[in-house]
């Protein structure tokens, strides 16, 4: 049991630091250093759902910790190096509609408003105004997710934005009503395989290498609108 | 005991799955023929299942303690017409995948893949239908979309794995924003309900008390993953790309059975919908949506050049009328909107496998490669002739009846609107008039092809499916009848 103030005290850092990471990763062109950036971002959240389980006892939030920290802070970011090794790109350098700096002022602005939404019809659903917070901060950071989507130009990038937009999810959830554990796991499962295949296709069109293209040609007769 | 049902839904896919895994190179078991009779048993043996569950249990039947799964009519219908058009898309895959690896389009070693994880679709749709649960029923869905876009990338061209990219990122992506709307209505039941539910049985019993505006946001969450899954606009993007780059077969299960499962999601979310206070919003949100998804692919329509993109776009005006249809919620329409979705999966199977004849034939999609179609390829002409006159809703056809009574029903709610649609619903058949003028007009410029040799496993399937739509047309058999007024007064419309 902490005391609630320091509680509040320790939650809004941790926010304040998932905002940064999300920031980052919209405006962060390296690719490892995106991996590096989302793993720490996981790794965050596996410390709000601890800090959550320290102060309310609820054995869910411990399993959601334990499951977030094995397999969006280690096997996930491990899993995209690995096949970051057989792509021959390292930065995504392009941005398509937004620039960086725009995105984030953008991302500002969407913070206030799902702010305001939510302080206006939702506010009756939380417990305080902390989880009031969580959940726009959750919410905000499936926004940012999305635009990382929308303006990056290469699949493995648009995997981070879909990532993190599953992070935001996971944030809101956490402060707004934790499902059944088993459902979570569920979810993890289905988020695994769709990135195993996102990346696994991706890899075929990010890759410039040759050998793969002269494959992909040989059957010319599909390429057609 | 009753879970022994669920097992026997799930067992054949997955058992085929590991014996492929595990099997490794075996000649025996990478042989398409092979494959694919297991496939037509498997979708045959789950058709007799369902069937029988129908005909034998008291509905509703809940699996599990938490009553996870249940079958109830509407599971029941839904599961009946995936079934279906799956067991004569299998039937049509023998000849059409044979075809495809002579040609080089798969290679060999793809076979499993594809034959896998076209058995892993159809235990998963059906799961979806049985699926109780709102968080069971996005996790199936999300599977759904993660299987199809296996099954599109299989012909390994560039355009493919665009495609099945584009699909899975506006889905899940979509399907994200669905998921915090099962959050906030998990929060939401937790008001009436100590423990919380997501069931579908659930949530209709506590509809009355669920707190207005709260659930409205809840609904729209949820309404754009599962629009986005059927591919309503503004999410339709995906659609006529995946549709028009997958092979036919695939195809066909998309337009026919995969879009069946968002709408499916909507209709159980309305139901829940009209009994809360904010169901005159919901209404008018619906019906401005399915309008909008009717109004963009008429205008596309015209110019289009892609067989399948073709049908694809008719694919979307369809749900959006079954979308409009939903919002008018009176039980008439409801009615028709259920036996619409029977009548656009029969038509657009059959519009698809009569587009994959053409493209073996012509290996191309555009109108203007084919010549000389009616002495090629008969079947397949008349086929798509006969297709397309049903989904433009000529009579004597399914959809006819329904077109009919769901614009009865706009009519009696605003009259304006029905003159709108009625515009655009004209566009559309304008079009599909057009475009098959076009198709069967090209000049013969004396070119001698070679005529392909339909084999009879894709003849079968086309003609069940035409002579299933001329008979629903003109005849309506009272199971189906009872069946539907039953799912009506289920849902409590």
């Amino acid at each position: 049991m902490i005391d609630t103030i320091i509680l509040n005290d320790i939650m809004q850092a941790l926010f304040v630091f998932i905002l940064g990471t999300a920031a980052l990763i919209i405006t962060q062109r390296s690719l490892v250093s995106l991996f590096n950036i989302y793993a720490i971002q996981s790794l965050i959240m596996a410390i709000m759902a601890i800090v959550l389980f320290i102060e309310y006892g609820t054995l869910n939030l411990m399993f959601i910790a334990l499951l977030t920290l094995a397999v969006k802070t280690l096997f996930i970011p491990f899993f995209l190096h690995r096949a970051l090794l057989r792509i021959p790109i390292k930065r995504d350098l392009q941005f398509n509609f937004l620039s960086p700096s725009s995105s984030i002022v953008i991302s500002a602005v969407l913070i206030f408003i799902v702010y305001f939404f939510f302080t206006s019809f939702a506010g009756t659903l939380f417990e305080d105004r902390l989880f009031l917070l969580g959940g726009v901060i959750g919410v905000s950071l499936v926004f940012m997710g999305m635009m990382v989507i929308f303006s990056r130009k290469r699949v493995i990038t648009k995997i981070i934005g879909y990532l993190t937009m599953e992070n935001g999810v996971l944030l809101f959830s956490l402060f707004m009503a934790e499902m059944p554990f088993i459902i979570e796991v569920l979810i993890v499962v289905d988020l695994l395989m769709i990135i195993v295949l996102s990346a696994v296709l991706a890899f075929g069109i990010d890759s410039s290498l040759e050998e793969f293209h002269k494959k992909l040609n040989r059957f010319g007769i599909w390429i057609e609108d | 005991m009753t879970d022994i049902a669920l097992l026997a839904f799930s067992v054949p896919g997955i058992l085929l799955v590991l014996i492929l895994v595990f099997s490794g190179r075996n000649r025996f078991l990478g042989n398409d023929l092979v494959l694919n009779t297991f496939s037509i048993i498997h979708s045959f043996f789950l058709l007799g299942l369902t069937i029988a569950i129908l005909v034998s249990a008291e509905l509703p039947v809940y699996y599990m303690n938490g009553r996870y799964f249940a079958i109830d009519r509407l599971a029941g219908y839904e599961i009946l017409i995936a079934t279906v058009i799956f067991s004569l898309a299998t039937i049509y895959a023998r000849g059409y995948v044979r075809n495809l690896l002579d040609k080089g389009e798969i290679e060999s070693n793809n076979t499993r893949l594809f034959y896998g994880a076209f058995n892993l679709l159809l235990p998963i749709i059906m799961f979806s239908f049985l699926a109780n649960n709102i968080a069971l029923f996005w996790i199936f869905l999300e599977l759904s979309t993660l299987f199809s876009a296996l099954l599109i990338v299989i012909l390994k061209a560039k355009e493919n794995i665009i495609a099945s990219l584009k699909y899975i990122f506006i889905a899940s992506t979509a399907m994200l924003f669905s998921f915090i709307g099962i959050i906030i209505l998990f929060a939401l039941s937790r008001d009436v309900i100590t423990e919380g539910s997501l069931n579908w049985d659930a949530l209709l019993e506590i509809a009355p008390s669920l707190s207005g505006t709260a659930f409205g946001v809840a609904f729209i969450m949820l309404f754009i993953g599962f629009g986005a899954k059927s591919g309503l606009v503004p999410f339709h993007t995906w659609l006529p790309t995946a549709h028009s780059r997958a092979p036919s077969v695939v195809s066909a299960i998309l337009s026919g059975v995969i879009l069946n499962i968002g709408i499916y999601g909507i209709i159980r979310l309305n139901a829940i919908a009209i009994q809360t206070t904010i169901a005159d919003n919901l209404k008018i949100f619906l019906i401005v949506a399915g309008i909008i998804s009717i109004l963009v692919p008429a205008f596309c329509l015209i110019t289009r050049t892609n067989t399948k993109k073709f049908i694809a776009f008719s694919s979307i005006e369809h749900m959006g009328l079954l979308v409009l249809g939903i919002g008018l919620s009176s039980p008439l329409v409801i009615f028709w909107v259920l036996f619409h979705k029977l009548g656009h999966s029969l038509s657009k199977a059959l519009l698809f496998f009569c587009a994959g004849i053409f493209h073996r034939q012509y290996e191309s999609n555009k109108y203007f490669q084919v010549k000389n179609a009616f002495k090629l390829q008969p079947l397949a002409s008349w086929g798509l002739i006969l297709g397309s006159i049903s989904v433009i809703g000529t009579p004597l056809f399914p959809i006819f009846l329904s077109k009919l009574n769901i614009l009865t029903g706009l009519a009696d709610y605003s009259m304006p609107l029905l003159f709108i649609v009625l515009f655009l619903l004209f566009l559309v058949a304008a079009s599909f008039g057009y475009y098959m003028v076009r198709i069967f007009s090209q000049k013969d410029d004396m070119v001698q092809l070679k005529p392909y040799q339909t084999p009879q496993s894709m003849r079968w399937p086309i003609i069940i499916t035409a002579i299933a739509l001329l008979i629903l047309g003109v005849y309506l058999p009272d199971g189906l009848v009872t069946m539907l007024n039953g799912i009506v007064t289920d849902l409590g419309y």
